[in-house]
């Protein structure tokens, strides 16, 4: 059951890996952010708008920062890692479907795409989020992470979790096609069980109960507990996102390469 | 060479299983230009699929020892939003191309002046074909895989196609062609295959004795 390329040495097999997904992801800019050059703004915009809307309301509110001295810092260690996730499992679970066409050309497999599409985003948060810390303390509104590791740890365990949780939706939505609309609908409450705006730890126990079974929290409480030095959280546990990571990016990955077969077959 | 080695394949759509191949064996050596030839739903481009590697037999293998095109003049691939330039240059980084050169050639070839720097969805569909076939002419293969894709164009840009792929034809010896044209056939194929409906396949080994099995075959 395989269609051979014996005639390529192990050296020529990476470096045309190297070229395809080199190729995949300079066109995936394109198809991800737009033709415009506001798309790559765009995505810098969206976080900053979110956190200077929390500002707006808490100052209207006359409220002190959850944590801490600045609002804004709180709001933007929560911000990052939750559309960071977003954005990456929306962007692979559509993978699929956006590079069908792609197919004809035998040098690329449906895996490249979907790894394309990955390192693109990754690139993508490593610059926004350099971006607006870098920011904020340019700005005096925040001092640098105190253990910048530990921040880096966390948004990596934020990439694997969205590109997990991504590929395994997107095997489910080959075969239904409505699936997309559930997750989306799914997600919005996110927003308001990942701790953005609150400090999970000083929630009475039986909402503590309900807020630790979001992944997400977790990222974002392990993103703070680097960030600030100060910060301690009685929920977070890396072993559970990193592991509900590591068992979607399997179940995902297993389920495209088992049902690759059914899915071309559900050809236009 | 290329081989086809008890190759199966079949589709499932909506619970009913269509057998394409059972069991198909197939060798197409250096110098034998193979037609492909049959009805509608026989088979032909999944087969042509199957021999360019964008597509998976159920079972069985493939082994080639040549670099194989794609379908010659496919223009599916292009996407509308980015320019000429950026689809020719994507194509041509993932061959390991020289993309200067390839995008010099197609530039000549295509004639399609400064709509090369637009967005691809603004292009007629004539100028996407003479893109995708300047496109195929301008990466060299061993063997061309082409699929009903030869007369893009007015006169004279189709003379001009069919001078090009003779050249290339010179140089990369083979190609693999489906096409319900007997001219074509005759003028380049010097073997080839009738698919019937079911996976039955009846191999020929000249270009005469094919159409002659393929009119009989119409004719049933």
């Amino acid at each position: 059951m395989t269609t051979s390329a014996a005639h390529l040495s192990t050296h020529e097999l990476l470096a045309l890996q190297a070229r395809v997904l080199g190729a995949l992801i300079i066109r995936e800019t394109r198809a991800t952010f737009g033709t415009s050059q506001l798309g790559y703004l765009w995505e810098i915009i969206t976080p900053v708008a979110m956190v200077a809307i929390l500002i707006a309301l808490f100052t209207a509110l006359g409220r002190h920062p959850p944590f801490g001295e600045s609002m804004a810092l709180f709001f933007t260690t929560g911000i990052i890692p939750l559309f960071f996730f977003r954005k990456m499992g929306m962007t692979m679970m559509k993978a699929f479907d956006a590079n069908k066409a792609l197919l004809a050309y035998p040098p690329i497999k449906e895996t490249d795409t979907l790894f394309a599409r990955a390192a693109l985003i990754i690139l993508t948060y490593c610059a926004i989020t350099w971006v607006l810390f870098g920011g904020l303390i340019a700005l005096g509104l925040a001092s640098a992470p105190d253990r910048a590791e530990v921040v880096f740890e966390a948004m990596a365990a934020t990439a694997a979790l969205g590109f997990g949780f991504g590929v395994a939706n997107a095997v489910i939505l080959a075969f239904w096609l409505s699936w997309d609309k559930i997750i989306t609908m799914a997600m919005r409450p996110l927003f308001y069980f990942s701790a953005i705006f609150y400090v999970p730890s000083r929630m009475p126990p039986y909402i503590v109960d309900v807020l630790e079974w979001n992944p997400v929290l977790h990222l974002i409480e392990w993103l703070r507990e680097g960030y600030y030095p100060n910060y301690e959280s009685t929920i977070v546990n890396p072993a559970y996102p990193l592991g509900i990571a590591l068992v979607l990016t399997l179940v995902g990955l297993a389920g495209e390469r088992a049902t690759r077969g059914r899915r071309e077959k559900v050809r236009p | 060479m290329i081989e086809i080695q008890n190759v199966s394949k079949a589709y499932c759509t909506r619970g009913a299983k269509t057998v394409v191949f059972d069991r198909l064996n197939l060798s197409i050596p250096r110098g034998r230009n193979l037609a492909i030839m049959g009805c509608n739903g026989a088979g032909k481009s999944t087969l042509m699929r199957l021999l360019s590697g964008a597509e998976r037999p159920d079972s069985g293998r493939i082994l080639r020892s040549a670099s194989v095109s794609w379908p010659l003049g496919f223009a599916g691939g292009f996407n509308g939003s980015m320019t000429g330039v950026e689809n020719v240059r994507f194509v041509s980084r993932v061959y390991g191309r020289d993309t200067d050169a390839v995008l010099d050639y197609v530039r000549d070839f295509a004639e399609i002046g400064h709509h090369l720097r637009l967005p691809m969805r603004t292009y007629s569909s004539g100028m996407r074909a003479r893109l995708a076939f300047g496109l195929s002419l301008a990466i060299d293969f061993d063997c061309y895989l082409i699929d009903e894709a030869m007369s893009v164009g007015d006169a004279r840009f189709r003379a001009k196609s069919k001078a090009a792929f003779a050249d290339k034809m010179a140089k990369a010896g083979q190609v693999v062609m489906v096409s319900h044209s007997l001219g074509i056939i005759r003028e380049y194929c010097n073997c080839g295959i009738l698919l019937e409906r079911g996976g039955k396949v009846a191999h020929f080994d000249d270009a005469e004795s094919l159409i002659e099995a393929y009119k009989a075959h119409l004719e049933k």
